[in-house]
């Protein structure tokens, strides 16, 4: 009996020692790993003491507010539907998305190692957050919004110096203010109006002749050399075409481009080897993380590999003129074009301007660096020149605008199947000295130039109308 | 006297420090700073009521079970200030229940002699429960008499054990060596094992129609380790196993509800806002505590997990003060099912050896396999944590058994010699 007693205590001294080894594994061993869960709503209830910053455009339009009322705290988008989906929401019922997800800590104020602040993270006092003020401009973005309302698609367009966001439009969107009222509905709607477009990737068409072009300077390739455009030509056996079996006859480089021959870039891209494109393609960014506050879609040459070290010749053909398998968000296509604009030079994109805390001092500030270097200047200039030919007389001329020298490029890219073209346009301005660089992308919308161009053109148009107004 | 009221202060102190701590949160409401003077008036006066009739029993039982009341009581204030204020109403009854049990039960060894009546008595309290009973969150467990509510199956514990405590205690040596020869086994007669398993099926099976499969659970795990204890053959630890199997698998197939239960357990995230959501919430609770704890009153558990108040408690406390907090919680728990088990060694006879040894086991079990259910170690199966849970019933039931287990422990402090010549009798 009593020999019973103690092997009993035993079992159970040992069932307890068990149990607290459960214990172990949650709250130390798998402590963190749990709060990543998307079931768990701890970083949401964190927030119910932190009053969430607001949100400012460049000219302190406000984006995003909290505004208190005797049953709570409710976050406000007093502009609707114009900066979503890239503003996001946060919400207890469905998490958080965009920037109000990428930001949240900033918004909240939690990632400062301030003593106060620890402080009051330890007692969870009430507190206010931080406030965002954005690089963009609001009247850019509403112009661009109209623009591209109905369609489905994305406008980003960037200062080219400092590699600040001047617009972000991604469409269809929905209302932040309606986004728990309406959550099935809009999850729901077609052309999925959570989803930024201008970070998902499409075909580039024609617009990645502007990085072929990198590779054709750096194989020695002589830009005024004549070749003979015939509508079509055949490369490995597969047959490269001109869109609508058009023959541009004999041109040199700033004609090809101008006129977006495909064969000129086929037949010379291929001759100056897979080793120089795929060195350009990687200079402009291709197969590398974009360092941006959200979170962009690494472009790629297949779809195996991002940035393969050897490509198929066939796909190489195809590649130069953005078909195959390249994919690229419209948010790198307008880093792309800004790096033209700037002398070759593609600076870091900027989303962010500064971010003040609740006594309106400044936090962080951001500065102006250089990504990458994917042309030199005088390699910027050539493919710039032939981009203003493409206004001027080429392929972009829809987006030409009166009295301003603008540089553009149009592309219309095959998405596969018998629907219609995604339409892209890439442009900057003025010219000789660009202070916007924008990209356009509808998706299915037909031809670059008559359905993309004029929606640049408007961006672009009103970004120079303001300029010259503040002067 | 002094070791008694300096661990009862200890106990208040850990009261009040949790009451402050919800005062600087702002989460106490104003009635329970009389409530809680109340209860404190309630354990000091204790200590002087045994102070006065000589209690001479197991020094650190009652203050341990004091200060797991005492965090219960503040947690509950924390998680659902409502039923806290009926909790110190049942807590208070319970201390007064305890001690009218401790020093008003004259002689412990008489409750052997209905062993039969214990017998019956589970039977008819589960059966009555099983046609008259109240069903709530899916088990028919409770009476209702007008607006009074009583889990019976509580009670049962009581007389559950009592039955087994007398009928073990009649019956050892034939249980022990057995009458009829299987092969190498010896195995006890019809007639010895007859009623008590009749019983024990009966329980079991009424508390499965019921769907009370904690309960269920918890007895059969107390028969198995009482009979275990008292014959010492391991034959029916194992015996056991296949039986918990068979039954398990049964269970399984027979009832959706532990279909749910199984498949969250396994994998709690595959439906975290349905069958899933209180293991998922509870675990999120948990993991958040990390080390230290968010600190009483900072946690998501409490309004996040489903009956937090009641078998989810433990999730709270886990989360709020941490794996320190969490440990010593167990800790408690352990420290009173071994004082149970020692006092059991101590007995002076062995129907109170069984019964000692029967409520350790019971409390061990009943707390292993809810906290084992909330950390995801076994299936999720409802029970009250005792004395920390909101819940009367199981309160005033677990005070009930450790007025028994104090009264066998104050009983055995007097001279083995008296008891052989047979002098107990009258001398309280």
């Amino acid at each position: 009996m009593i020999n019973g007693i103690r092997k009993i205590a035993g079992i159970l001294v040992f069932s307890f020692i068990f149990l607290s080894m459960g214990l172990v594994y949650w709250q130390v061993v798998n402590a963190d790993t749990m709060l990543d869960n998307p079931a768990n709503r701890r970083a949401v209830f964190l927030e119910n003491r932190i009053t969430r910053g607001n949100i400012f455009d460049g000219n302190g339009v406000i984006l995003a507010q909290t505004k208190k009322t005797a049953s709570g705290k409710i976050r406000e988008y007093p502009q609707g539907e114009m900066f979503e989906p890239l503003l996001g929401y946060a919400t207890v019922e469905y998490g958080s998305a965009g920037i109000e997800a990428s930001e949240a800590e900033t918004l909240l104020g939690m990632n400062e190692n301030s003593l106060v602040r620890k402080i009051q993270n330890t007692f969870d006092l009430e507190r206010p957050g931080n406030d965002l003020i954005l690089t963009l401009d609001s009247r850019l973005q509403e112009v661009a919004y109209q623009a591209l309302q109905g369609k489905s698609g994305a406008v980003v367009a960037l200062d080219p110096r400092s590699g600040n966001v001047l617009a972000l439009v991604s469409q269809p969107s929905y209302d932040g203010n309606k986004i728990v009222d309406e959550w099935n509905k809009i999850i729901n709607q077609q052309g999925s109006p959570l989803l930024n477009h201008a970070f998902s990737e499409y075909p580039p068409g024609s617009i990645m002749k502007v990085v072929t072009s990198a590779a054709l300077f750096r194989a020695g390739l002589d830009t005024t050399a004549l070749y003979n455009c015939k509508g079509s030509t055949v490369i490995n056996g597969q047959t490269i075409l001109e869109q609508n079996d058009k023959s541009h006859g004999w041109v040199n480089y700033d004609l090809a481009l101008a006129y977006s021959c495909n064969d000129y870039f086929a037949e010379n891209g291929v001759k100056s080897g897979e080793n120089y494109f795929l060195q350009a393609a990687a200079g402009f960014g291709f197969g590398k993380k974009i360092p941006f506050d959200l979170d962009v879609p690494i472009s790629s040459i297949t779809n195996d590999k991002p940035l393969p070290e050897h490509l198929n010749l066939n796909l190489f053909a195809a590649s130069t003129f953005g078909q195959g398998q390249v994919m690229v968000s419209p948010f790198h296509m307008a880093l792309i074009t800004a790096g033209v604009a700037n002398k070759g030079k593609i600076m870091v994109p900027h989303l962010i301007d500064r971010v003040l805390d609740s006594k309106q001092n400044i936090i962080c500030n951001s500065k102006p660096e250089v990504w990458l270097t994917p042309l030199s200047v005088q390699e910027a200039e050539k493919v710039k020149d032939a981009m203003i030919l493409a206004v001027n007389e080429g392929t972009a001329a829809p987006g030409a605008i009166p009295g301003v020298q603008i540089a553009a490029k149009t592309g219309s890219a095959e998405p596969g199947g018998k629907r219609n073209t995604h339409a892209w346009y890439i442009a900057f301005a003025p010219a000789e000295n660009p202070e916007i660089a924008v990209a356009v992308l509808v998706e299915n919308g037909g031809t670059g130039g008559g359905v993309a161009a004029p929606i640049a053109k408007a961006v672009l148009k009103k970004a120079l109308e303001t300029k010259e107004g503040e002067k | 006297m002094l070791y008694s009221l300096s661990l009862r202060f200890l106990t208040l102190v850990i009261l009040w420090m949790g009451l402050g701590v919800l005062k600087l949160d702002g989460l106490l409401g104003s009635q329970f700073v009389s409530q809680a003077v109340v209860f404190s008036i309630f354990v000091l006066v204790g200590a002087l009521v045994e102070y006065y009739f000589g209690y001479t029993g197991d020094r650190n039982l009652v203050p341990v079970i004091q200060t797991i009341l005492a965090i219960g009581l503040v947690f509950l204030i924390r998680i659902k200030p409502s039923v806290a204020q009926e909790q110190f109403v049942w807590a208070n009854i319970g201390l007064i229940l305890f001690y009218a049990i401790l020093f008003g039960l004259k002689d412990y060894r008489k409750l052997e002699e209905y062993q039969y009546i214990w017998g019956m008595a589970a039977l008819g309290l589960l059966f009555i429960t099983l046609i008259f009973g109240v069903t709530i969150n899916g088990a028919t467990s409770w009476l209702r008499l007008g607006e009074f509510g009583f889990q019976t199956e509580e009670l049962v514990k009581v007389v559950l054990i009592l039955f087994m405590a007398s009928y073990l205690d009649n019956n050892q040596e034939l249980l022990r060596i057995g009458t009829i020869q299987a092969g190498r086994l010896s195995l006890p007669d019809k007639r010895t094992l007859g009623p008590f398993l009749f019983i024990v099926v009966f329980v079991l099976g009424l508390l499965a129609a019921q769907k009370s499969l904690g309960t269920a659970l918890v007895f059969f795990l107390l028969m198995v380790f009482i009979i275990y204890m008292v014959t010492e053959r391991l034959f029916y630890l194992l015996a056991s196993l296949p039986v918990l199997i068979l039954t398990g698998t049964a269970g399984y197939f027979l009832f959706g509800h532990v279909r749910v239960r199984v498949a969250t357990w396994i994998n709690p995230w595959i439906d975290s806002t349905g069958g899933g959501f209180q293991i998922s919430q509870s675990l999120f609770a948990i993991s958040g505590g990390k080390l230290l704890g968010t600190g009483l009153g900072n946690g998501i558990g409490a309004y996040q997990i489903p009956h937090a108040d009641t078998d989810f408690i433990f999730a709270v406390i886990a989360e709020e003060i941490g794996f320190v907090g969490a440990m010593a919680v167990i800790a408690l728990f352990l420290v009173i099912v071994l004082r149970a088990l020692a006092i059991s060694v101590k007995a002076p006879d062995r129907f109170g050896q069984i019964l000692a040894a029967g409520i350790g086991i019971l409390i061990g079990f009943e707390a292993l396999i809810i906290l084992a259910g909330v950390t995801k170690i076994l299936p999720l199966t409802g029970l009250p944590l005792p004395w920390m849970s909101y819940g009367g019933s199981s309160l005033i039931i677990h005070f009930l058994l450790l007025g028994i287990l104090a009264n066998i422990s104050h009983s055995s402090s007097f001279s083995i010699s008296d008891v052989q010549v047979g002098k107990r009798a009258g001398v309280l």
